[in-house]
């Protein structure tokens, strides 16, 4: 490199080294999808116990611990409630403002916590990753897993509030559906969050652009409002009901407040978002799998 | 196709294959560029989110083979891209170009591999070997030995952000060095934390040593690498000067460093260069495939 003109090397002899590859795999090397699945599958016990353990640390530092998983949606339902609700007043002519607004919030805060934290997944934990060798979908993996850990005693707060502030409404057969629904949405965000931690990975600026664009996708999902604000205008609404978000949170309303049974068009809508969204997060994913390693 | 057999039952297999690998690095450098043709656009030229960057060659073109049984040491100046070498071949890192091959996942034994801070000793514990593929039921059974040689005791339930740099690097090495690894990689890590950790960490690394496939150990203590290992590569400034058997390697290396530290450095760079130029380059050749690959 800093050599001088004399110190030029001119090698003796090329010596050719025959070696016999076949049992020998590339360090690193990215295997087949089908091959990456089989171990992901194999290194499940990793990402369940990366997901447990972070559960319980994930809160350790505040004096109220894992209250806050609740008291969180909570304090944003309140907020909503007296801006949206008794200042603004979008919520009227809506059967059960407070029932509507519960759900809206708590489906979309399982969403966009479990995006953010895909998101990240990669660019948070550089350590283990420069540290072991392993599928790294098994980080996003993780998280979403962790995330729905901690979903399920938010989804029970949820239907509680839902049968204890009046009106309360009548348990059904129903409510059954929104497992189903739970599913599609956690599949939706596994998608999604694989595909922005490869983007992440790369760019990280993406990371600052992420609480934009989920906070337009709250606007669009009718949370604190209801769509038929959009009726007069036919784009803006085709958009919004073609919006996954707002598909799963009007499904679970119609399941858990308002006794119908949602409509076979939303389902058909929804597993085509999450699926796809899956099917895409997951390979183009995989497709960077050797590029996560590098610092 | 016959001779072809033939010949793959005469090669011996080997561990690590570093087929024609290189590593260059682009990083940014505070290194003000002269333009004085727009003096009044400096607040522009501020305002520029992409710095000044330069490509540092860490490591230049380099094929290796390491056979089984073989333990090889890599010596050489600081920054001549030991630890590089020991980076991609543990795929830390990936090459900028050329290939890395391994018989088995490589472990570094190192300082390096760091852990998730947030969670507790144990727990790191067993997600460190979660990660290197162990199942529970050889987590449970190594637990003991990893706190024994970690020397943590108690400590073992703090958060590891609680921990010092000595208990963090001692319990990085206690997890890495409880897997049973064909390929052991050696960074130069052991002399870190106190005596009795030191004499603990050297018999755990020579019952590792004798158990594994092959070795590679990076050290500044030449009399570490001719005790241990039977070949030597010399590394400078990302070239592969020497490679050899330990003895005349390390007679090499010491000899060139002595004349540096006489301030001789016009000898010492023809003596580098007469050692450089006497190896022959080494071509890697599949013959698993019948293609030929050529080092530069």
């Amino acid at each position: 490199m800093t050599q001088t003109q004399e110190n030029v090397v001119v090698p003796a002899a090329a010596k050719i080294l025959p070696v016999n590859l076949s049992h020998l795999s590339r360090v690193g090397a990215r295997p087949a999808f089908l091959d990456y699945l089989v171990q992901l599958w194999d290194f499940r016990s990793f990402i369940i116990y990366d997901a447990r353990a972070r559960v319980k640390s994930g809160t350790r530092r505040d004096k109220l611990g894992s209250a806050w998983l609740l008291l969180n949606p909570i304090f944003n339902g309140v907020t909503y409630f007296v801006i949206f609700g008794l200042l603004l007043g979008t919520g009227n002519g809506i059967p059960n403002f407070i029932g509507y607004l519960t759900i809206g919030i708590f489906m979309f805060q399982m969403t966009s916590g479990a995006i953010t934290g895909g998101a990240r997944s990669i660019q948070q934990n550089r350590a283990l990753v420069q540290g072991f060798t392993f599928p790294r979908a098994a980080l996003p993996l993780g998280v979403n897993i962790r995330e729905a850990m901690v979903n399920v005693p938010m989804i029970l707060a949820m239907l509680l509030l839902v049968l204890v502030i009046p009106p309360t409404e009548p348990i059904t057969w129903r409510w059954l559906l929104i497992i189903p629904v739970l599913l599609l949405q956690f599949l939706f965000n596994l998608g999604v969050g694989m595909a922005l931690a490869r983007v992440i990975s790369r760019v990280n600026d993406v990371s600052h652009l992420l609480p934009f664009a989920l906070r337009a996708l709250m606007y669009l999902s009718a949370i604190f409002f209801s769509y038929e604000r959009f009726i007069q205008h036919p784009v803006l609404l085709s958009i919004m009901q073609a919006n996954p978000m707002f598909i799963i949170i009007d499904i679970t309303r119609d399941c858990l407040l308002y006794g119908v049974t949602p409509a076979l068009q939303s389902w058909v809508v929804l597993t085509a978002w999450s699926l796809s969204a899956l099917i895409i997060g997951s390979v183009y994913f995989w497709k960077g799998e050797e590029s996560y390693v590098r610092g | 196709m016959s001779v072809a057999d033939l010949l793959t039952n005469l090669v011996p297999t080997p561990c690590i294959v570093a087929d024609n690998v290189a590593m260059r690095y682009r990083v940014p450098s505070t290194e003000v560029p002269e333009d004085t043709r727009y003096p009044h656009m400096k607040f522009l030229r501020m305002l520029n989110p992409l710095p000044n960057t330069v490509t540092v060659h860490a490591l230049n073109e380099l094929s290796l083979v390491v056979n089984r049984g073989e333990s090889v040491g890599v010596i050489g100046r600081n920054g001549s891209g030991k630890s590089t070498l020991m980076k991609l071949v543990s795929g830390q890192i990936r090459p900028t170009s050329g290939a890395i091959h391994a018989s088995s996942t490589p472990i570094m034994l190192g300082v390096n591999a760091a852990l998730v801070p947030e969670l507790s000793g144990d727990q790191n514990v067993v997600l460190g070997c979660l990660a290197m593929g162990l199942t529970h039921a050889e987590i449970a059974e190594r637990f003991d030995e990893i706190v024994e040689v970690s020397g943590l005791e108690k400590s073992i339930h703090l958060p590891m952000k609680s921990y010092s740099s000595g208990m963090g690097s001692r319990l990085r090495f206690a997890i890495a060095a409880c897997a049973n690894p064909e390929i052991l990689l050696v960074d130069e890590a052991l002399n870190t934390g106190d005596a009795q950790f030191a004499a603990r960490s050297k018999r755990r690394m020579d019952e590792l040593r004798s158990e594994a496939g092959c070795v590679l150990l990076v050290s500044h203590s030449l009399e570490t690498i001719k005790d241990m290992t039977s070949r030597t590569v010399w590394l400078d400034k990302g070239d592969l000067i020497m490679d050899g058997p330990s003895k005349e390697v390390t007679k090499a290396y010491m000899k060139f460093t002595k004349e540096l530290s006489k301030g001789n450095n016009i000898t010492a760079a023809n003596f580098r260069a007469e050692v450089q130029s006497s190896q022959a380059n080494v071509s890697i050749v599949d013959i698993s495939r019948q293609n030929t690959r050529s080092a530069g």
